[in-house]
Parts: structure tokens; sequence; C-alpha cells
């Protein structure tokens, strides 16, 4: 039986280079996701490892963490003294570190795309420095600063610039040295600012009796945990020791749990959505080719081969592709990993990711789900096939059946009828755990309208392949007729389009809801007239920007907005800080108890909501703890309702600056004296924002539009992601089309004999295309609507109050559905024109 | 519409075209058809000049391998010559493009095939029509209802082909093959999957749709009986025309094809 498997697959290849790209690319995508996780994974390792180089042990405050920005707390530079008189201690250096964006050549500023832009103080020749000086000599002055060779490159930077940097407040700079972080030029793509210690302390600390942290070597025979214990007792309370080990295991682990899980995640869910479609390929194809090979095998059983044998014969074909494909996939997922980073970097987000790291485990988890994949969708098929009576099916032209079965109409419906039950239920009563409901839900809900696919394939097709049977004519009836009837196979083609369509318009809606609920916020509570935002992400500008605006002349009221992590009882959280006063004159926030206007510096406002779910009232005190280590008492002054574009705690700036160190804005909302026109106020403020690189200067319109574009990049990337799936649909749709119009040789050289012309037989085709992608596509956008309000409503919590469905982007959608269609049928529609009528004619 | 073949140079060491006297409205000069190279040259049609008579049924009989259903699908269009001509009418079929061709299929040219003559998924009066429809003409009511009568198919139009008897989906491919009024109809072996009363049936239908309507027919069949319901006999052998026999009869098809050794 081997040979006649290797003869199978030679005279299928064709049709099996179909299934061997769906696997290939769906594993590429999964090996890839893999691959670039592990890449980064290890170029976070070389960082913290080269990082803490040449310290055993780190001296630092308690952390607060909100919003995935890390605050330390200071400690005092006497401390240092009295860490390097422990016994033990070799050296001990006072380190200062913080926020610093570095303005190129060019004026704008360099990185903050994801990689963060640091500022410090430089260690000099310190062991423990992981930055080398390369060119140039130490800053001396308080203006001289070394930056990193890779700050250096992006910004067109050299050694005797002078530039400015923001910490936040732009400060000048002369650059008198590069450096190396190890071996590279960045530290994965972040960009570090050294200045002297006093320079540091003063500009990212504000005080110059304190310090972010000391970093500590042992003497010779001491070790590192040895180090911490001798250490230990010099400290005072809320700081403590960290050895090396403790410390770079922590930033793996912190990373790892926080940033990549995240991200893999991201990545493994379209992976996952690519096998998914794949495997509908796959098993469409496999159907196809064992009913169209029914005959041979019927012979062969006849013949005296057992079911096993042939049953064998295509499971060791599926073995063999799956095999294939899945080595060729896993290569592939370098190729991927590197085009994934290229799609980040092309929607503005770098991520760290040097040398592609290929693992054991990746090797193991891309290969074995390809391998799986491909044999579970190629024996099911097979199994299936070799149950039919060989007698039965030397008779028959076409065992395959091609009807639904009752038990699947009723376990579709069912399943179905399940799914949007329990996402129904999930989103109307709402409740904890709302969101892996849902999720199951909808698992269910597209699991069960696949299984009703081939069910409601015939009538479907019919009603969508009316107009194109009235406006074709014949070529059109027969292009209908073509798509009905099969309606399995119909279904299956157009179940692969259909998931990935559904998870285009899922996300398609969702972001127009979400930006649908920010536009309305936003108009319903900015009653200001112009917005200075801060581009980019993470980013955030001097405090003394909204005052400058506030000073001029057009300007009625500058509000400035910021944000700061604090603890509130045990949970950290990150609070809006701000003028309640300005505030509560440029937002309209509805205030329902107490008054913005009167807020101490110790009393804070908080969003009704909040208030309930805390069991805040008016007067109630509520403590707070900030990342200096002090604890204050708040009191809660002001109650409001609408909350979705300040955030739910507002804490007067008064009460948050003297805990800062490095505070930030990052917009500021002003309202112009009656009389001073949009235009006008522009040329203003710009004047005085245009000092601070990286601001816009917005009306509402455009502030509204700039939240949107941030969503409309994520959405693009999301696309992006997508398309590989898409693009698997398709050649599945192709792949049917091209085994369809195989299995009609005869039909399509008779229709081609009483005279249907090239022109006529491609138009057959391809609309028969159109119609099972159109199937496909409202299918898909029918599910994606259903799960993207679904979502929206899981999500209502979170400030998303308004459902969009974006009808002007579902007609997109579909249009790009039904073009997919044409798309895919243009190999199959060709060579169904370029058939030998003759050969196609000649009886057997 | 017919034409003579005074006009076509005849090569003088062939015998007399077959049905030479006759006005033709198809017919081949000195067709050749040659397959492989060289060595593995096979001449399927070696110089083969006919002409098919208006209004006459021709039957085109001979050996496996004699060159019969070739010499069909030349004339019909389906295939092409590797030297000499094949004319419908007065168009020459080796000047045409696919294109051409296809519509002078679909215009002038009906075909009734052994098997599989019938698109499955149309019904009985669409496959009917399906030429016409194909060029997008209205076909002609009446002669369309006078050919469904004649073929008695009437309560059988809604049907699908699956749903017909072998005879009925060929009385529906002589329907087809006489609704356009095409000049001439080449049937291969129309009744080769019949029993022999359905095969009697369709034959009858043929020579009544000649006698009636006065239309062309020729058919390629290696069955006596059905060669019996022509006007005249064509026998091919080697890809040549070897005798020529008017007013067969069952008996007298096979004594000659035995002579030629089928």
């Amino acid at each position: 039986m081997f040979k006649l498997t290797r003869k199978g697959l030679w005279s299928h290849k064709r049709r099996l280079l179909s299934t061997f790209f769906a696997v290939a690319l769906g594993v590429a995508f999964l090996s890839g996701t893999l691959v670039l996780g592990d890449t980064m994974r290890g170029t976070f390792s070389d960082l913290f490892e080269t990082g803490n180089k040449g310290m055993d042990a780190v001296v630092q405050a308690d952390r607060i963490e909100a919003d995935g920005m890390e605050q330390a707390g200071l400690i005092d530079l006497a401390l240092v003294d009295r860490v390097r008189a422990v016994d033990g201690v070799a050296q001990a250096d006072p380190v200062v570190e913080g926020y610093g964006k570095l303005i190129g050549k060019d004026g704008k500023a360099i990185g903050g795309n994801g990689p963060p832009t640091f500022a410090g103080n430089w260690l000099g020749d310190s062991p423990m420095n992981s930055y080398q000086l390369v060119e140039g000599r130490a800053p001396q002055q308080a203006n001289e600063v070394v930056i990193n060779r890779g700050a250096a490159k992006t910004g067109g930077l050299k050694v005797g610039d002078s530039t400015t940097i923001q910490t936040p407040q732009p400060v000048p700079v002369e650059i008198v040295g590069l450096s190396a972080f190890g071996s590279v030029d960045s530290a994965g793509g972040i960009t570090y600012t050294a200045f002297t210690l006093p320079a540091a302390q003063d500009l990212l600390l504000h005080q110059s009796d304190k310090i972010t942290s000391i970093t500590v070597t042992a003497q010779p025979g001491v070790s590192q945990d040895d180090l911490v214990a001798r250490i230990a007792p010099v400290l005072p309370a809320g700081v403590k020791g960290v050895t090396e080990h403790k410390l770079t295991a922590d930033q793996k682990e912190s990373i790892n749990s926080g940033f990549l899980n995240f991200f893999t995640t991201f990545l493994l869910v379209f992976a996952g959505i690519a096998l998914m479609v794949a495997t509908f390929s796959i098993y469409n194809t496999f159907s196809i080719i064992v009913a169209q090979r029914a005959k041979e095998s019927a012979l062969l059983r006849a013949l005296g081969a057992s079911r096993r044998q042939v049953l064998g014969s295509t499971v060791a074909e599926a073995v063999v592709v799956g095999v294939t494909a899945s080595v060729v996939g896993l290569f592939g997922g370098l190729a991927i990993a590197s085009l994934l980073k290229g799609a980040f970097t092309a929607f503005g987000i770098d991520i760290p990711a040097t040398g592609l790291v290929l693992t054991q485990s990746t090797a193991v988890i891309a290969l074995s789900v390809g391998i799986v994949v491909t044999l579970t969708a190629g024996f099911l098929p097979a199994r299936r096939a070799s149950r039919i009576p060989p007698i039965a099916a030397l008779r028959e032209v076409a065992f395959e059946r091609t009807t639904a079965s009752f038990a699947r109409v009723l376990v579709g419906a069912t399943v179905t009828a399940l799914g949007v039950g329990v996402v129904l239920r999930a989103v109307l009563a709402g409740g904890d755990g709302v969101l892996a409901l849902a999720g199951l839900g909808s698992l269910l809900t597209i699991i069960g309208v696949v299984a009703l696919g081939p069910v409601v394939a015939r009538t479907a097709s019919g009603v969508l392949g009316w107009p194109v049977a009235k406006v074709r004519g014949v070529t059109g009836a027969m292009a209908r007729e073509n798509a009905m009837r099969n309606p399995k196979r119909t279904s299956g083609t157009a179940a692969a389009l259909m998931i990935g369509v559904g998870v285009v318009t899922l996300f398609t809606v969702f972001a127009a809801s979400v930006k649908a609920s920010v536009d309305e916020s936003i108009s319903k509570s900015f009653g200001g007239d112009l917005v200075v935002s801060a581009g980019g992400f993470g980013g955030g500008f001097s405090p003394e920007l909204a005052a400058e605006v506030g000073r001029l002349p057009e300007v009625e009221t500058s509000a400035g907005i910021g944000t700061g992590g604090v603890r509130l009882g045990t949970a950290t959280r990150s609070v809006t800080v701000g003028d309640p006063a300005a505030i509560g004159r440029v937002l309209e926030l509805g205030v329902v108890g107490g008054a913005l206007t009167n807020l101490g510096p110790h009393d804070l406002a908080v969003e009704q909501k909040e208030a309930t779910e805390q069991h805040w009232q008016l007067g109630s005190v509520v403590p707070v703890s900030f990342v200096d280590g002090k604890t204050e008492d708040f009191t809660v002054g002001a109650v409001y309702r609408e909350g979705d574009v300040l955030g739910s705690v507002l804490m007067p700036t008064a009460g948050w600056a003297p805990h800062a160190t490095q505070s930030m804005d990052v917009a500021v909302l002003t309202k112009l004296h009656d009389g001073v026109s949009i235009p006008q106020g522009r040329t203003a403020i710009e004047a005085v924002a245009s000092k601070y690189t990286g601001t816009d200067v917005q009306d509402k319109d455009q502030y509204v539009a700039s939240v949107g574009a941030g969503i409309n990049q994520l959405l693009g990337l999301i696309y992006v992601m997508l398309l590989l799936a898409i693009l698997i649909a398709l050649m599945g749709i192709a792949n049917t089309l091209s085994l369809s119009i195989h299995e009609r040789t005869r039909e399509l050289g008779l229709l081609r004999a009483v005279g249907q012309t090239r022109r006529q037989v491609r138009s057959m085709v391809r609309w028969e295309s159109v119609i099972m992608a159109v199937f496909g596509t409202v299918g898909g956008v029918g599910v994606g609507v259903f799960l993207g309000w679904a979502l929206v409503k899981a999500a209502s919590g979170e400030g998303i109050g308004t459902f969009s469905p974006a009808y002007g982007q579902l007609v997109t959608v579909f249009v790009i559905g039904a073009f997919a269609g044409v798309l895919a049928a243009l190999r199959p529609a060709r060579r169904a024109a370029k058939l030998d009528i003759l050969s196609a004619i000649a009886t057997d | 519409m017919a034409m003579t073949m005074t006009s076509s140079p005849t090569p003088p060491t062939e015998p007399p075209a077959f049905g030479a006297s006759a006005p033709a409205v198809a017919g081949a000069v000195a067709a050749t058809k040659v397959y492989g190279q060289a060595d593995t040259e096979v001449r399927a049609l070696d110089g083969v000049t006919v002409n098919f008579a208006q209004g006459r049924f021709t039957a085109i009989m001979g050996p496996s391998g004699s060159g019969k259903s070739t010499l069909m699908h030349c004339v019909a269009g389906l295939d092409s010559l590797t030297s000499g001509s094949v004319f419908i009418g007065d168009t020459d079929l080796s000047t045409l493009s696919d294109k051409q061709l296809t519509k002078l299929r679909r215009d002038r040219v009906g075909f009734i095939f052994q098997a599989f003559n019938l698109v499955p998924t149309l019904t009985a009066a669409e496959n009917i029509t399906l030429p016409m429809d194909l060029a997008g003409r209205k076909p002609d009511t009446r002669w369309l209802d006078g050919v469904i009568d004649t073929v008695g198919l009437r309560n059988r139009l809604d049907h699908r082909p699956s749903e017909l008897s072998g005879g009925q989906q060929q009385r529906v491919a002589v329907a087809r093959a006489l609704a356009s009024r095409p000049d001439i109809i080449f049937a291969d072996e129309p009744t080769g999957n019949l029993d022999s009363r359905a095969g009697a049936e369709i034959l009858t239908f043929m020579r009544g749709a000649v006698r009636d309507f006065s239309q062309t027919i020729v058919m390629v069949t290696h069955d006596p009986t059905a060669a019996s319901y022509a006007d005249a006999v064509l026998f091919l052998a080697d890809g040549r025309v070897v005798d020529e026999m008017q007013a067969p009869t069952a008996q007298k098809v096979l004594d000659r094809m035995k002579a030629l050794g089928d």
C-alpha cells in the first residue's frame, strides 16, 4: 500500500499543495508567535542580566506599580555612606533613575514607542555601570550628558551637539559622550541619558539629598545573600536590600507575566484563528479528495484490500502532508516572526527582539499541532468514506452525502441556541466573569453556526445567487446551481471565510463602538475649546505648560490633567491629578454631591460608581499611600457622575505634588475667553506649546479624532494579524473550486461543446465562488456583529456605553468578502476555461 | 446556403468525394489529422474529403481507430486538423478563433453525445434551451413546443436529469439539438448507452427530424441497426473513406463491416 500512497500523493499533488500551504501557513504563524515570544524573552533576559551585571545587591525603597508604570520611592543619599561602611561591602554607588525624553536633531523626540526613555546619573568607571563610554568623556557640568549610541544614531546626534531633554520640563544639554550597553548601542530600544549625580538629583528628583537606589558589590568571599543580610541592619523602614539574583529573576518574572504574557497571548489568539481556518480548509479538501477517490478505493476493496489498508493510505497521505508542511511551517515561523516584528514597527510599536530564538518547545508545539490538525482533518473524512460498502461506491457516481442529516440540524440548532443563550445571559445579567462566560458562549455560537452551515447552505446560496441568476442569465443560473448542489462542500468552504470575517467584524464593531463611546463622552463632558495633548503613548509633558497656557490673555481656564499611582487600601491604582476647580470649568462632570470649587489639598473627588463600589460617601476618610512611603488621610469632598473622560478618582495637584518626583500632565484642557476665536486661541497656545516637543494643540473634533486614531492604529494591526487567516480561507475556496471543476470535467466539456464561451465558463466559476464567499461573509458579519454587540455590552462597565455597528465599515467588509470570491476564483476559472473539450467529453 | 464541392480542389488520386453530387451543408477537404511525431506518428485522418448533404441523415461507421470520431469532432469544430480544411455552410473552420468556433457550435451545430449529454443542475427545459440561453437568444416558442411534443417530454420539463431515465435523457438531448434549428446535428453513438427499445425511439425521432424538418444529421455509430435508420452510410478505415452505401439495411451494413474486419 505504501507504493499506492506514494503514487496517490504524486497524482494529487496539485490539490494537496493547497492543503500543504494551509497547514504550513497556520503552523508558521504559530511558530512565529512562539519564536517572537522566546526571542523577546531572551532579549529581555539579556537586558536585565547585562543591566545588573557587576552588582551583587541593590538597596531600594518599596515600589508602587500602577497601570504598568513602576514608581520607586526615594532613599537618602546619606545612606550610601552607611552602606559603604558595612563590613563585606566592597563598593556602593548612588543611583538616580527617572524619565527623560531626548529630542533629536530634527526636533522630534527619540524613541518612546514602547521601550522607555530613561535618564539617570553617570556611574563612571564603576564595575556596576552597565553602560561603557565609547566616545567622548563623562559629564562634569550640570548641562553635560552621555547618551547611548543607539539614541544618538536614531536622533542624528553626535558628541558636541546641543539638544533638549524633557524631564519633563525642557532642559538644554550638551552631549559630551556616547555610551554602549554591553556590546550593543541600545538596550532593546531604550534611550538613556546620563547626567552628573547632582544634576540628575536636581532634574529628576528635585531633591539634593535623595537618590533612587544604591547598587552594591560584595568583598570576595561574601555571598549575595550574606551581603544583603549584613546590610539590612543599617537600612531604615521601607527600604530593603535585594540580591542581584533575585532582582534579575524578579525583573524577568515581571516582564514575562506582564507585558510578554499579554503580547504572546494576543498573537496566539490570531495564530489560533489562522489554524482554525486552516483546519476547515484541510478537512474540506480531504473530504472532497476522499469522495472523488471513492471509486478507486472501492475497486481496491473489491480486489481484496482491507478497509484498514484503504484507510491507511489516506492517513499516510495526511501524515506526509502534515509532517512536511509542519516542518516547513516551523522554519517559516522564523520569517513570520520577523514579519510580525516589522508589522509592529510599521504601526509605531517598537518591540525589543534581537537574534531569533527557536526553542525545542516551539518545535514540539508547532510540529505536533500541525500534524495533529492535519491528521484529524484527514482521518475523519477517510473513516467516513471507508464505511461505504465497496459495491455502493462502485455503482454511485458520487457517494458523498450532500444534504444535512436530522441529527446535524438538531445538534447545530441546540449548540447555537445554547451559545447565544450563554452570551445573552452573560452580558445582560453582568456580574463577575462576564468576559469568560461570553467567550464560552461565543465559541459555542461559532461551533453551532458552523454545524448548521450545511443545513442552510442550499437555501442561502439560492437566495444569494438569485440576483446573479437574474442578471447573468443562464451562466449565473448555473453558477447559483453549482453553489447549491453540494451544501456540505459549500458550507465547509464558506465556514473558513466566515470565521475570518467574523473576527474582523467583531473587532471592527468593537473598535467603532469604543470610538463612538469616546466621541460621545467627550462631546458630552468637554465644555472647553482647545486641548493640548501629548502625542505617542506613555508620553507626558511638564505641568508648567498648563500654568503657562493659563497665563495667556486669550485663555480663561487651563486645566492640566496628569496621572499618578497610589495605594488605596490594599490595591494600587492610578488616579487623575489636577486642579479640581479648573477641571470643573472645562469638563461637565455632573457633580451630585459636594463641590469641585472648594476642595482642599487633602480632599478627593470620586465618580459615583466608584464611591458606591467602595462604600464611600461625602466625608468618608480614605487613607492613601504614596510612593515615597508616606500615608495620608484624604476626605471624599465631591462625587460626580461622568467619569468616562476624567477617570474615577481625582486628586488635587496640591495633595499629590509633595510625594511626586517627576509630575507629568498628559493633557491640558482649555477654555478661551469670550470673543477669542478658536484660531486666535490656537495661535496663542501653539506659541507656548511649541516649546514642549511632542505636544499637539487640538480642537474638540481633532481631540476626538486623535483618540480614534489610536484605536484605528490598533485595529489596523489586528487586520494585519487576520490577513493570514483570510488568505488561508481564500486558498480553501480556490481549492474547493479546483476540485469541483476537476469533478465536473465532463459537464464543462459538454457546456463548451454546446456553445459556452471561455468567458462564460470563467464567469460561471467566478460567480459560484462569489456566492460561496458572500455566504461565508454574510455568516461572518452576522456572527461578528452579534459577538461585537455582546463584547460591547460586557465591557459597558469600562466606559464603553455606545454600540455602533459601523455600517459603512461593514459594507466594506462585505464588498471585500465578495471580491475575495473573485480573487479565489481567478486560477480555478482560468483552468476551467482552458479545459480541453475533446478529452473532457471523451467517453470511457 | 449549401455549397457544392466544385469550387474546392479535390486531389485527383482520391476516389470521388462522398456525397459530392448533392448540395453540401458541411464537409471536409483532404482532411488530415496526425497525432504524435515521426516514429510514433498516427494518422487518425488521412486525406478525407466528404460532403454532408442538406436534409440527409448520414451514418459514419468503421472499426475502432478508423478515425470516425476524429472526423466528426473536426467537422463539428471541436478539434482541429493537421492539414486540409473543414467547412460548415460557407465558413472555413480552420480560420476561426476559439471564440468564433464556440459561437458557431452554439448557433449552427447541434450535439447528441453517447452519455453525459445534460447539465445535471439544469431542468430538462433549461437543458433544451441551453445553447440559445448561452447566446442570449429567445427561442422560437412555436418551434420549441413542436420539438418538445415530438419527443414527448411535455410532462417532464421540470425534471432534473437525475430524475429521468436514460432514454428520456437522450430525448432531451435530441430536443436540445433540434431546438435551435442548427445547420447540422452531430450525434456520437447516441444510442450506445440505451436498451434496444429506447434506442429505436431516439433513432425514430432523428429520422423524423430529417424527414419532417429537413434537418441534416451526421451520426457516428458502430451499431448496424442504428446505421440502418440513415439515408447513407460512410465507411472509414485507417483514416480513409473506404466505402459508402445508400439506403442501408442492418444486414447489408453488418456484412460490409465484417468485410472491413471489425
